[in-house]
């Protein structure tokens, strides 16, 4: 393809990679005037911001073995709960150990908190039993600490959102880095792909910061820097039908699989493996890890043993590696890093790695100091005082927040379309017009990313099929196109729901297998995908 | 932050998990929307059955507590029935209507329950022993003075050792004691020895209704004691549903002694039928009218199952003639509630029960019936107010009815419920 086709784009700073550090970013710098514009080779909070398990850090876990991180997860986590309470539920949590446990790691734990400046509670077993039921007897010492969940989802749109508003800069997704032109020491163009429509995008920009997560170290090489070393760790994690507890409920051990029990508003999420990979590319949740986890948590709570799961689903972590250090994922950092890059030679790019979901408010004012100072930009950062705003169409990934508004609606003109989640019509319709990312044949993955659709125990078996007929309804759909969306969406979900199919999950997957393959014939190949002498 | 409360309402996935089997808790739930698809109520207050599953899985306690329309689901159990999973939402329909401040319950379902309180007759109407004793006792005077062919019948009343005991809807001794008169003609044509109860007569429940179990219990409790007491060998139910529900499933649920068989009105009507002591035909139906036969919910689907049906419509084609029965789709245990159960006829809460009731009126209407026959009468005013105010043309009548019509001894005072073209028909000769 040649270059004069194609779309050239400019902007002060571009930022790569829409996780929440990317989206924290952007708003920072949004703050401060600049504008800037955030890409991401696939949407918002496709890598590893999406795929976790939704802790608020107390620090409590890194406690023993990394107080600078704990102590971080602390501050910021009380930072959040002030500035963007809507996304998050502020629950407690709890570390436990059972029967069998280390209880000289037990006892030292208070020590550990108190160095990092956690406020640890010690509660009796009965106690602990009290606060959450599902805790079995074995319980031997329990300590409470204030952990908290935080929606990762609702946080990056709002970031991206409130950018928007703030100064016009803009977020586009499925745009993915293909080369750095740079000269003179100065990223001077940005070669992108369009991957929807294949279109070549030229992005111009005064900076540019890498925040793409486990993928910083492919966009630090393509920039022709040597300096990012991350270990990719993969961890799956397993999503029950209904929440199980009240608060955070975390093994009181080193970390280790299925240790930590984290309430996701009307769910809770179980994890996590630790997995060392070597491409964050190509992972997906397995039976053996599955099994494993659930294995190491009933020990914890044996409530497990009989709970329905309804999904798996992977993040990988992009751990910093120093070097020689052992390839171990649970020992490696959860410190951040910015590199500047200016050994590498480049004066205008830099890579923000590694780091806590927690702190991704810190690690985006760390970047933005840098990058502000190269544009000569004195304006102080703000995300520390100024709340994240919410809005009517960036607020749907909140569980249960659909089904509360509509049944106080009550409106029967107003359908709901996914009904294990109780979403409905003008909620998809609000995310398609107005969400950050929206866009023409918005994608389902990218409507279900704003919403709770596909979300529910279904897992899209019924939702998939109304949200695409209502959008081929409304004309957002106008061609196969909405179809190949249907399919996409389902077979994401489909990957999620295989290594979790057992027990009272098996007939629901079943039943989207009538539906999908026995109904809508999905498992075949399309018309013109064929050679046509069908 | 997300607001999420934990404690004082009701946690309906706990209950749930507490009360319906392995396998059929709410955690169970694939969302097929059978439930939903097949419930009257759907659409009333923006809830239907698989809504209400839903809530309860994602913690919406306070919405479920609060919701009307648990006073607008009949419990009728429909969904439970279609469930692929077998889970049985009506009874978290119970607890939920049960958790609702008295005072804020539908007052006609409350104010029936405490007149059932008052005296042992247990009448939801306030009869008590004594009037119900007085008015049986008059009637039947009045009836052997009017009809020489009866000049000999009785209604006994607390006769111990009698083979069955049979109960009373209180809305005929209360406002139209002459529609006592053709149950107890078939008894005396069949040579039934039967009784009544003075105390616990009353074919009503609507404790059970308020979702107040003590209530229920108690209810249930004076009645099986009364019976009991009689030394009878079968308890038969009157053409009513929810009364043979309350008492039958309260046997179980509360552990009561009972020494007697539950058996309904119904299925002895088709045993005398067949055994040739009920001599009925639809020879009187020259006409060839159409008659079409609800199925009540507590009867069928909640209790008995399709054997009562099998019965009822043995009874029906015996009466009205083969061709001249027209069964609505879907029926027997897969019949939709007609919207009168559960005390929605009660609950003061007319635009949703006939908006409930509509599903019942098409049903009907598609089978192009004249009538309407039910041994329910709940069902009975249900069915006979959606007509009314739907504008259809069928009349609504009991079984007793016909079936002394076909016999040649139903008086003229006791066609109340049958069209003018039926008001001359196999009168008694008068000698």
């Amino acid at each position: 393809m040649s270059n004069s086709g194609a779309r050239v784009l400019e902007t002060e700073v571009l930022v790569i990679g829409g996780g929440v550090t990317g989206a924290g970013v952007m708003r920072d710098l949004a703050l401060r005037g600049v504008n800037c514009l955030l890409i991401d080779r696939r949407d918002l909070n496709a890598g590893a911001s999406g795929g976790n398990h939704g802790l608020l850090h107390s620090g409590g876990r890194y406690a023993a073995a990394d107080a600078e991180t704990a102590a971080e997860c602390r501050r910021e986590g009380e930072l959040l709960k002030q500035l963007a309470p809507e996304c998050i539920d502020d629950c407690g949590g709890m570390f436990v150990a059972v029967d069998g446990d280390d209880e000289g790691f037990a006892q030292r734990f208070p020590d550990h908190c108190k160095t990092a400046g956690i406020p640890c509670e010690v509660l009796t077993p009965a106690e602990a039993r009290q606060r959450e039921p599902a805790l079995p007897e074995t319980v031997i010492t329990a300590f409470a600490v204030p952990d908290a969940t935080i929606d990762p989802f609702r946080l990056a749109l709002e970031n991206v959102s409130h950018a928007q508003h703030l100064n016009g800069s803009d977020f586009l997704p499925h745009i993915s880095v293909e080369a750095f032109d740079i000269s003179g020491g100065i990223i001077k163009t940005v070669q992108c792909r369009d991957l929807r429509s294949g279109d070549l995008v030229q992005i111009r920009a005064q900076q540019v910061v890498n925040a793409s997560g486990a993928w910083a170290l492919k966009i630090a090489r393509l920039a022709g820097c040597s300096d990012v070393n991350l270990l990719y760790s993969k961890g799956t994690l397993l999503i029950s039908n209904s929440r199980i507890s009240n608060g955070v409920i975390n093994r009181l051990r080193l970390p280790g699989d299925g240790d930590i029990l984290v309430p996701g508003g009307t769910v809770s999420l179980l994890g996590t493996s630790s997995v060392t990979i070597s491409d964050p590319d190509d992972f997906r949740p397995t039976v053996g890890e599955v099994d494993r986890i659930i294995q190491e948590g009933a020990q914890m709570l044996p409530v497990l043993n009989d709970t329905r799961f309804i999904r798996a689903f992977s993040g990988v972590r992009p751990l910093l590696m120093a070097s020689g250090a052992a390839d171990d994922g649970r020992k490696a950092s959860r410190g951040f890093v910015l590199f500047d890059h200016e050994d590498q030679g480049l004066a205008n790019f830099a890579t923000i790695a590694g780091g806590k979901l927690t702190t991704f408010r810190l690690m985006a004012e760390k970047t933005v100091d840098l990058v502000a100072r190269r544009l000569a930009n004195t304006v102080p950062c703000k995300t520390a005082t100024e709340p994240l705003p919410s809005g009517d169409a960036i607020r749907w990934t909140q569980p249960g927040l659909a089904a509360r508004d509509w049944f106080q609606r009550a409106d029967p003109t107003d359908l709901i379309l996914c009904e294990c989640e109780m979403v409905a019509r003008s909620t998809v319709d609000k995310i398609v017009k107005s969400a950050p990312g929206a866009e023409d044949h918005m994608s389902l993955k990218a409507i279900a990313g704003r919403s709770r659709i596909g979300k529910g125990a279904c897992q899209g078996a019924f939702c998939a099929m109304r949200v695409t007929s209502h959008l081929y309804d409304t004309g957002v759909y106008d061609s196969r196109d909405g179809l190949e969306q249907m399919r996409d969406f389902i077979n994401e979900r489909f990957r999620g729901v295989r290594p979790v199919s057992w027990g009272e999950q098996l007939p629901q997957m079943e039943l989207a297998e009538i539906l999908h393959c026995g109904l809508a014939g999905l498992d075949l190949p399309d018309r013109d995908e064929t050679d046509g002498s069908s | 932050m997300i607001e999420q409360t934990w404690d004082d309402v009701i946690d309906f996935m706990a209950v749930a998990k507490e009360l319906l089997p392995e396998g059929a808790t709410y955690s169970s739930c694939v969302g097929c929307g059978l439930c939903a698809s097949g419930c009257p109520a759907s659409g009333l207050f923006g809830m239907d059955p698989r809504r209400f599953i839903n809530m309860a899985v994602q913690g919406l306690n306070e919405e479920l507590s609060s919701t009307p329309w648990v006073w607008a689901c009949t419990q009728c159990k429909r969904c439970a029935y279609v469930c692929p999973m077998g889970i049985d939402v009506s009874l978290l329909v119970g607890v939920a209507r049960g958790g609702w401040p008295k005072e804020d319950k539908p007052k006609g379902i409350v104010r029936s329950c405490e007149a059932q309180m008052l005296d042992k007759s247990t009448s939801a109407m306030g009869l008590r022993s004594e009037d119900f004793v007085e008015i049986v006792e008059e009637t039947v005077a009045e009836l052997r003075e009017s009809d020489a062919r009866f000049a000999q019948i009785n209604a006994p009343i607390d006769k111990v050792g009698a083979k069955f005991v049979v109960n009373q809807n209180s809305r005929e001794p209360a406002v139209e004691p002459e529609e006592m008169a053709p149950m107890w003609k078939i008894f005396d044509y069949v040579g039934a020895d039967w009784t009544y109860a003075s105390k616990g007569w009353a074919a009503e429940n609507f404790c059970m209704f308020t979702g107040d179990d003590a209530a229920w219990k108690e209810m249930v409790k004076t009645r099986v004691d009364a019976i009991n007491d009689l030394d009878c060998e079968v308890w038969i139910n009157t053409e009513c549903g929810h009364s043979f529900y309350t008492l039958w499933k309260g046997v179980e649920r509360f552990g009561l002694k009972a020494d007697f068989e539950t058996a309904s009105l119904v299925s002895y009507y088709a045993q005398w039928i067949r055994e040739g002591r009920l001599p009925v035909n639809a020879d009187w139906n020259v006409n060839n009218l159409k008659f079409t036969v609800q199925d009540p919910c507590q009867l069928v689907r909640k209790s008995i199952g399709d054997p009562v049906a099998d019965d009822l419509r043995f009874v029906m084609k015996a009466l009205v003639g083969e061709d001249n029965f027209i069964d609505m789709q879907p029926s027997r245990s897969a019949n939709y509630c007609c919207g009168g159960g559960g005390g929605f006829l009660q609950a003061g809460m007319a635009a949703e029960r006939r908006a409930y009731g509509k599903r019942k009126f098409d049903q009907i209407l598609a089978t192009d019936a004249d009538y309407v026959l039910t041994p329910c009468h709940n069902c009975h005013s249900q069915i006979d107010d959606i007509g009314t105010h739907f504008g259809g043309a069928y009349n609504v009548a009991h079984i007793w009815t016909l079936i002394c019509l076909s016999l040649g001894i139903l008086g003229a005072d006791e066609r109340k419920y049958l069209g003018p073209e039926l008001a001359k028909i196999n009168l008694p000769s008068t000698p």
